[in-house]
């Protein structure tokens, strides 16, 4: 499976506070990531990074002999694997914003576990595609890399834009779309006046995805805010 | 500067009044002094007198007694003479030897207008001669050529006139120029106190009339600017220090808030177990939004919050918020529902898109924190005609009107200067209370018609959108 894949991702969190590494390492453990590594300065990340070569890391704003900002810019001289910051400055937010310095992500204490797991799994999904992703549906299988929807034993391919609309679909499961987020991801930044395209692309997926396209299981419309795909099993 | 004008009008009245009464002073003054000067010693009246007192009996002409005396008495000497030979035909005992005793006609003219050695003469007619009344040296001053030009005399109430016309005249000029520099030198003092009450910094030239008080009101400006900046800095170190605590707070409160949502999720507990470490993770929950209105509050309240404004569409904002409040919605007993009329299809506003996804998520928020156990809310995005409005609603237990007067009037205790034990409340209402103040538009709160509590964030159109 595609989580399973991303939960084998290497890890590497830093953050100055003992309890808050073992904290968020239990979290993530639960999760059913099982390659983590914690540091403590920035000293010991470098180090680390080397050594482990994560595919992620979660970084701190402050630590004891630096900052993570700093921390990001040695990091990226090497590698380009995605970074999420841990902050507890709500101020912070102002520097993330837009996130100008390469940052992925950005999260501010105290957080929810969920949330936090949901970030790094949207960031993983952004980063790292397997080999052959299908995802399954309640009545379909898609298969992104081939752009198809197998049905019933029949390969249908889908468009461009159905495609987009779908895997942005699939990178929030189980969550609502707002309808300006799928626009915005299908036609770009001024993304109004497009709600009537939507949903006609909507309609031709459900004739593609789900069993009976008149009582969609799968591609839920939330009404007046906007979608949500919900996954088999 | 109206002052300045109403104060020149007011020197000009002034001034003109000062002059004429002076003139009416004077005139008054005057003519009381000249009309004492007539009184009974005018000394033509007494040569007059003295004249009709000449007798004659037979070749001897002499003067009354009473009047010789009189006359003595005065020091004056007298001589009488003859009309038809010029001589002396009598004179007082007391005449100076220096006085001839013959005159000519011309001797007769020249005295008349004149002086006899100095002595002022003053001239009476008696019945055969002329007497002359010699005052003592310097008692009176005689104008020896009493005539003037006809035209003069006859022109003189024109004249008079233009003189004091043009006394007036010059009068108010110098007042003019006198006092135009005096109020010229008082306008950047008065610039200057405006300017204090402004609270901007003033520094006037401590020169000319009024270098004391422009010193002065230098010198209070200075204070005044102390004290803002002493004030400035306590309201940012307030602000820091609260930056600094909620900074301190989100560690250890991380730590709480993740182990209780993990513990909520394990199967180990018991059902009582598992409900208290619910409530750890609910309170956690709600001390972390605390924390987070506690920072912008002040940052809000302080000015250090960068407000952004931009074009903006408030529907896909509110909607983003409800999106990610129903995504998040743990346990399921706050269903949030959309109501917005579906034919909005978007809201262009001018406005700082963080700060009104903030607002809208502290309403919805409050509608949760205040129902704990379990209300719809309803939210929905309205374009009216003078504005557009953001409606949050919930069919909770609400409040009673006093409490509503209460939210929609009384001060947050943040703002507060008295004593606030009273009226503690989250600070939810107060952030919203603040972005809508910087988006120009207001909150208010009404009783739900479904139910429970309703507010509405009302912000206004863009401009464009108000005229069409």
């Amino acid at each position: 499976m595609y989580l399973d894949f991303l939960r084998k991702k290497r890890i590497l969190l830093v953050d100055d506070e003992q309890a808050l590494l073992d904290m968020v390492s239990s979290i993530l453990v639960e999760e059913g990531f099982s390659h983590l590594k914690t540091a403590k300065t920035v000293r010991e990340a470098l180090d680390m990074a080397e050594s482990f070569q994560p595919e992620l890391a979660i970084l701190d704003v402050m630590l004891p002999d630096g900052n993570g900002f700093d921390l990001l810019r040695s990091l990226r001289q090497t590698a380009d694997y995605p970074i999420l910051f841990l902050t507890a400055r709500g101020e912070d937010e102002d520097l993330f914003r837009g996130f100008g310095l390469g940052a992925d992500d950005y999260v501010v204490k105290p957080f929810l576990p969920r949330e936090l797991i949901y970030r790094i799994y949207a960031i993983l999904r952004r980063g790292y595609k397997e080999e052959a992703p299908i995802v399954h549906l309640a009545g379909s299988d898609i298969d992104f890399d081939r752009a198809e929807v197998i049905k019933e034993g029949e390969h249908i391919p889908l468009t461009a834009k159905e495609h987009t609309i779908l895997s942005t679909l699939y990178r929030n499961a189980g969550r609502i779309v707002t309808l300006d987020a799928l626009c915005q991801a299908v036609w770009g930044d001024n993304p109004y006046g497009y709600e009537n395209s939507l949903m006609a692309h909507i309609r031709r997926i459900r004739e593609k995805i789900e069993v009976s396209p008149s009582k969609p299981v799968s591609l839920m419309t939330i009404k007046g805010l906007g979608y949500k795909l919900i996954l088999r099993g | 500067m109206k002052n300045i004008s109403k104060l020149i009008k007011r020197f000009i009245g002034l001034m003109m009044l000062t002059s004429v009464s002076i003139l009416v002073i004077n005139f008054i003054a005057l003519a009381f002094l000249v009309s004492s000067q007539h009184g009974n010693s005018s000394p033509w009246k007494m040569a007059g007198q003295a004249a009709e007192c000449m007798e004659k009996s037979g070749q001897d002409v002499y003067m009354r007694e009473d009047m010789a005396e009189t006359l003595h008495s005065l020091h004056v000497w007298a001589v009488y003479v003859d009309n038809t030979t010029g001589a002396c035909i009598w004179h007082s005992d007391d005449l100076p030897d220096t006085v001839p005793l013959k005159y000519t006609a011309s001797d007769i003219a020249a005295f008349t207008r004149g002086y006899i050695d100095g002595y002022p003469i003053f001239t009476g007619t008696g019945k055969d001669g002329l007497l002359l009344l010699g005052y003592p040296k310097d008692s009176f001053w005689k104008h020896l050529s009493p005539s003037w030009d006809y035209r003069l005399i006859a022109n003189l109430p024109k004249l008079l006139l233009l003189v004091f016309g043009l006394n007036i005249l010059a009068i108010f000029f110098i007042y003019m120029v006198a006092n135009t520099k005096l109020l010229k030198s008082l306008k950047p003092i008065s610039e200057g106190i405006l300017a204090l009450h402004t609270g901007h910094p003033v520094s006037l030239r401590e020169k000319g009339l009024f270098s004391e008080i422009s010193a002065n009101i230098n010198r209070a400006s200075e204070v005044l600017q102390e004290q803002k900046q002493l004030l400035k800095k306590k309201e940012m170190a307030r602000a820091n220090w609260i930056a600094g605590i909620s900074h301190d707070i989100r560690t250890p409160l991380s730590m709480v808030m993740g182990y209780a949502h993990q513990l909520e999720g394990s199967p180990h507990l018991s059902e009582e177990e598992r409900q208290r470490v619910e409530v750890i993770a609910k309170q956690s929950q709600r001390m972390k939004n605390l924390i987070n209105d506690l920072n912008l509050v002040s940052r809000l309240e302080y000015t250090m919050q960068p407000v952004r404004l931009r074009r903006i569409n408030l529907l896909s904002a509110v909607r983003q918020v409800v999106a990610d409040f129903i995504n998040l919605d743990i346990h399921g007993n706050h269903p949030i529902h959309w109501v917005t009329n579906d034919d909005l299809r978007s809201l262009m506003i001018e406005g700082d898109e963080d700060l009104l996804k903030r607002a809208v998520s502290n309403l919805i928020q409050n509608s949760i924190t205040h129902n704990p156990s379990g209300c719809s809310v309803y939210v929905s995005v309205e374009k009216r005609q003078q504005d557009c409005t953001v409606l949050v609603a919930d069919n909770g237990r609400g409040v009673t009107q006093e409490q509503l007067d209460r939210l929609n009037n009384a001060p947050h205790y943040m703002s507060c200067e008295e004593d606030t034990t009273l009226q503690r409340h989250g600070l939810g209402l107060l952030i919203v209370k603040q972005i809508a103040a910087v988006h120009k538009g207001r909150v208010l709160i009404r009783h739900s018609t479904y139910g429970g509590l309703e507010v509405r964030l009302c912000l206004p159109l863009l401009s464009e959108d108000a005229v069409g």
